[in-house]
């Protein structure tokens, strides 16, 4: 109590400061007030005497009759002590006597303002002694610590730092001297035996070497007899041995042949030895000599685990028929619904039709220009063949079935006149249906060359594709001759149509991408991307949600029209391009041919139930034609109802592989 | 007797070393030295099989003993041993029969049939078919050759069969141009095959659209439909008197093309199909009794061997296959020959002998097996091309037809 008495108003700024800075200036203020109220207090008690005994006990001056010394020296006297019956009467009296307390150290009474009792009440609350004062201000970094160009102490390094410790020195002298009494007991160093192999393998020294990663350089060879100046008649090699050795390849060529020297003196300088010693360092640092880590993992677990081949039988495997005849490349064969018939149209210009049982020919037609594309019509009893040749398209009636059937297709390949004129009025430039003069059947002229023709199964419309024109795609209606344009846009340049095998559905592949029409709706459905460079070829499956895709670079692509317009699987197994890809009618098998003479046999199972993905497994690459002016198989198509696979090839033959 | 001894020490040779002592490539060389020699190959049997190498390396194949006492049989080797000049045809020949002792029938691709008489003789020329004929028979190879008429049917494929009735005694001079009597109409699609009854009273056809048709063979019978009659005056006009002839019933079971029919035993037709099945047809109630599936495109099929039981056939690949329908439930084949390198176009049963068998392929060859040995006990390469029927004749003869248009008969084959 006494000391917060003595303490003046600087202290208790000061005090403040501690606290927060924030409040400084406001402080500052008070405490000037305060000082004020001071003075004005101190001169009142001027002529009162200020003890100087300065911080010794007061009971030295307790028999004494000062109580100390004021700045002169003089000693300030005791002041007269009340009993307490007058101080009673005196704090009775004075209503202020409660802020009156005696200061022991001065010997007089100090009163107490208001201002001071109101400080010690917050003293004895535990509080700030000011209520301005907040404790809990929010910490407020003044200094910033990025971007400060200075240290935050620019203080030059302490001298400890550089002068060597006095403990650690200590330190190490006690261990010194435990060592000496013996306290401390270190392993002798082990003793090396004398003997060593002078011959021994020195590679073998990893166990000596430290760390299980070293490897130590392998030592060069040592010099054998036959690097003796002087060596025995069996290691000189004879004449016809140093001209052998002239012959290979320098890699395999000796490094040193043996000489014979009549003295050591005679002995040239070795003209390798630099060289030698020069490669024989760049092997010593240049080959990282070290433990490599390396997984052991067996290349055939990461093959997909796939049914073995005997179980997928059957599957065209072996050729057993050639079809011969053609004189030049067969560029596209099809063959009849039943499976009787096989057409074949070649670049020599002539259609073919074989008996496939026999492999005999029984049909040639002379069309003139090399023969595009040949399709069956696809309605057993229909015998229509569609050939595409040039800038025509031929329907040719092949005689094949009986009369009835014979007067049908009769009556459907005539032309009159008339709707020939009808339809040129019509849609002037698409096409004009013609009567054939030569074969009984019908020419459709196009203005452009057409190269694929693609029947829909109820034999009735088909489709063609002119790749050079923008709106290349053309259906036609047989039983009424009519001809109409796609209706949609085509991107890109067509190169085949495919209708769906049972909803009116239509897949158009351009060279990006195929797209899925609905023709009764009118409008898009899908749009397949194989991402490859060309597309050149397009099956569907029988079931019509499966399409593969053969393109350019020999990548076939697997889409599941359920699953995403991204390729299901992508085999890259042609290192040409492909040339066809067939699906067979009944069997799991399709199949793809191309320019590297051969074709691939793949099983591909689809399964009705939704989450289980097709299985393809490759079965057998059928191989056989020969590679003429560097294309290989040309188009490739499956029996109907065997198993059996026809490859149409540019050395003119048509083969047959049968399970 | 001296001969007798000389000739078993040849056989003990050949057992032995595989060779003759006396061999020579040039035979006439080897005829030279002895003047009424002529040279009689012998096969030998050990166990009911087939000896086709030298005896040691036959003995270390079955790992029997050498010291065991071995019984070995010897036969005459079955080989023909005289090549008749072929005859020539226009087109392919596609059929043949030699179940006459006197003619031999074919059946070419041009639609003619034609009867040939031994020394390459050409008797008769069945003139009608639009198509290229594709299976001929016999309808009554024995029973009326007494009366010196023969009658015969053939299958083409221009949808019809047609019977002939013809003297088989021969024309002088140019061969008899005969005309069919009956024409049987019904088939949707080529026959592919015909087999008469053993009665004659019958023929079964089977054909592309995947049936078996039967047909009465009898000349305008009274029972007759009268609808072939009315068709056959309407087509007086035009065409000469021609009867036609509806199916007398249909067996419909297959599913492809029915490439073969064989009817040895009056109740029961054989058939072979295209969709890789053989069945048994019971002709009196017309279900199929018999099905064996066997997993290939069959082009030909017989019946015959140890009591007419076995089942030969050979199809869309090199191998010719026996099964034994009297195994039950066992479908695996008993015998597998595979010495062909392509399809097998025709196989035939000798008649007589359990154990031999024809077989022709579109290699080019024709091969007689014995059901005792793997390989075939001669082989017969006098084609140039696709060999596409083949049958026996007389009993010591092979007739085949191909692709080359010549019928080659392969003669003194002797089968004990």
């Amino acid at each position: 109590m006494v000391n917060i008495m003595d303490t003046n108003e600087e202290e208790r700024v000061k005090v403040c400061m501690s606290y927060s800075c924030m409040e400084e200036v406001t402080l500052d203020v008070e405490a000037e007030t305060n000082q004020r109220v001071e003075e004005s207090d101190s001169s009142e008690d001027e002529v009162a005497p200020r003890n100087t005994v300065g911080d010794v006990p007061l009971k030295w001056y307790k028999d004494e009759e000062h109580i100390g010394y004021d700045i002169t020296g003089k000693k300030i006297k005791k002041q007269a002590r009340k009993d307490m019956l007058d101080s009673f009467l005196a704090g009775v009296d004075n209503s202020k006597n409660w802020r009156k307390i005696y200061d022991e150290y001065n010997d007089e009474e100090v009163e107490l303002t208001k201002q001071e009792t109101r400080l010690i009440r917050r003293l004895l609350k535990g509080k700030t002694p000011h209520a301005e004062v907040d404790p809990y201000t929010p910490y407020v970094d003044w200094f910033l610590w990025e971007d400060a160009k200075h240290p935050l102490s620019n203080a030059p390094e302490p001298k400890r730092r550089f002068i060597p410790s006095k403990w650690e020195n200590k330190k190490v002298v006690e261990l010194v001297r435990a060592i000496r009494r013996g306290d401390i007991k270190i392993d002798k160093p082990k003793e090396e035996s004398r003997l060593y192999l002078l011959w021994g393998d020195d590679s073998r020294s990893a166990d000596k070497a430290p760390g299980i990663n070293y490897i130590p350089a392998p030592k060069p060879k040592l010099a054998g007899h036959e690097e003796s100046y002087n060596p025995s008649v069996e290691y000189i090699p004879t004449k016809e041995e140093v001209d052998s050795y002239n012959q290979m390849y320098e890699e395999d060529r000796p490094k040193f042949i043996p000489r014979r020297f009549e003295s050591l003196r005679n002995v040239p300088a070795y003209e390798n030895a630099m060289k030698e010693s020069f490669n024989r360092c760049l092997d010593l640092y240049l080959c990282p000599r070290s433990r490599k880590k390396r997984i052991n993992i067996d290349p055939e677990s990461l093959k997909p685990k796939l049914p073995s081949r005997k179980d997928l039988k059957p599957y065209p495997s072996k050729c057993y028929f050639e079809y011969k005849g053609h004189k030049n490349a067969v560029r596209s064969i099809s063959v009849e619904p039943s499976g009787q018939w096989l057409a074949s149209g070649s670049n020599d210009g002539t259609v073919r039709i074989w008996e496939i049982e026999t492999g005999r020919c029984i049909r040639i037609w002379e069309v003139g220009e090399g023969v595009q594309c040949v399709a069956w019509n696809p309605m057993t009893g229909l015998t229509i063949l569609a050939v595409a040749v040039g800038l025509d398209v031929l329907l040719l009636d092949t005689g094949l079935g009986d009369d009835e059937e014979q007067y049908k297709i009769k009556k459907l390949l005539h032309v009159e006149a008339t709707t020939v004129a009808n339809d040129s009025d019509h849609n002037g430039s698409l096409v004009d249906w013609l009567q054939h003069d030569k074969y009984k059947g019908i020419r459709m002229r196009f203005r452009k060359t057409i190269t694929s023709v693609e029947w829909h199964r109820k034999g009735d419309y088909f489709s063609t594709v002119m790749p050079g024109d923008s709106r290349g795609i053309l259906i036609h209606l047989l039983s009424k001759k009519l001809t109409q344009k796609f209706s949609f846009k085509q991107h890109g340049i067509p190169v085949a149509t495919k209708f769906h095998p049972s909803r009116s559905y239509v897949f158009i592949a351009t060279n990006k991408a195929v797209r899925v029409y609905d023709l009764l709706k009118q409008k898009l459905i899908r749009k397949l991307e194989p991402s490859v460079r060309e597309v050149s070829s397009i099956a569907v499956h029988p079931s019509g949600d499966h399409v593969i895709v053969g393109s350019r670079e020999g990548k076939l692509c697997w889409f599941d029209m359920d699953l995403s317009s991204q390729p299901y699987r992508k085999l890259e197994c042609h290192p040409k391009d492909i040339t066809n890809v067939a699906f067979h009618r009944s069997y799991p098998l399709f199949a793809s041919c191309s320019e590297d003479s051969t074709s691939y046999v793949f099983h591909g199972m689809v399964y009705s139930d939704l989450n289980q993905n097709p299985l393809i497994v490759p079965l057998q690459i059928l191989r056989g034609h020969a590679a003429t002016n560097g294309r290989g198989v040309l188009d490739c198509t499956f029996h109907p109802r065997q198993p059996w696979l026809f490859t149409a090839g540019s050395d003119s033959v048509v083969k047959l592989y049968c399970h | 007797m001296m001969i007798d001894v000389w000739s078993c020490g040849v056989i003990l040779y050949a057992l032995l070393t595989s060779s003759l002592p006396f061999d020579d490539r040039n035979i006439e060389a080897l005829s030279e030295v002895n003047s009424d020699w002529e040279p009689r190959p012998f096969d030998f049997l050990v166990d009911d099989e087939l000896i086709r190498m030298s005896l040691e390396d036959f003995l270390l194949a079955k790992g029997i003993s050498a010291e065991k006492i071995l019984e070995i049989e010897y036969i005459k080797a079955v080989a023909p041993r005289k090549q008749e000049p072929p005859c020539l045809h226009d087109d392919w020949v596609s059929a043949i029969s030699g179940a006459n002792s006197s003619l031999i029938m074919t059946g070419s691709y041009d639609g003619f049939s034609r009867m040939w008489k031994t020394g390459g003789l050409c008797t008769h020329i069945l003139e009608g078919h639009t198509g290229a004929i594709t299976s001929v028979c016999m309808v009554n190879p024995k029973g009326l050759e007494s009366s010196s008429s023969l009658c015969v049917a053939t299958a083409s494929k221009d949808r019809t069969l047609r019977l002939w009735k013809f003297d088989s005694e021969v024309p002088i001079g140019h061969p008899a141009k005969v005309r069919a009597y009956k024409t049987l109409k019904g088939h949707k699609s080529s026959v592919q095959s015909i087999a008469a009854h053993p009665s004659g009273a019958m023929v079964c056809s089977g054909s592309w659209d995947s049936t078996i048709n039967l047909w009465r063979t009898n000349e305008s019978d009274a029972d007759g439909d009268l609808t072939s009659i009315k068709k056959r005056k309407v087509d007086n006009d035009t065409r000469e008197s021609q009867s036609e002839g509806e199916a007398l019933s249909s067996f419909v079971g297959h599913t492809q093309c029915v490439s073969s029919v064989v009817w040895k035993q009056e109740e029961a037709i054989y058939s072979a199909s295209w969709d890789h099945s053989i069945r048994r047809w019971d002709v009196g109630t017309g279900k199929d009794s018999f099905n064996l599936f066997c997993g290939k495109a069959l082009n030909c099929l017989d019946v015959g061997g140890e009591s007419s039981a076995l089942i030969a056939a050979g199809g869309s690949d090199s191998v010719l296959r026996i099964w034994d329908p009297r195994n039950p439930g066992s479908l695996a084949p008993v015998f597998q020959f595979s010495s062909h390198s392509s399809w097998i176009s025709a196989c035939k049963w000798h008649d007589q002998s359990w154990f031999h068998l024809v077989s022709a392929s579109y290699d080019g060859k024709v091969m007689l097996w014995d059901l005792r040995t793997a390989w075939p006990v001669a082989v017969i390469d006098s084609h140039k091309d696709k060999v596409m029927c083949v049958d026996w004749w007389k009993g010591d003869s092979v007739i085949s037809g191909g692709a080359d248009a010549k019928l080659c008969i392969s003669s003194e084959v002797s089968i004990s």
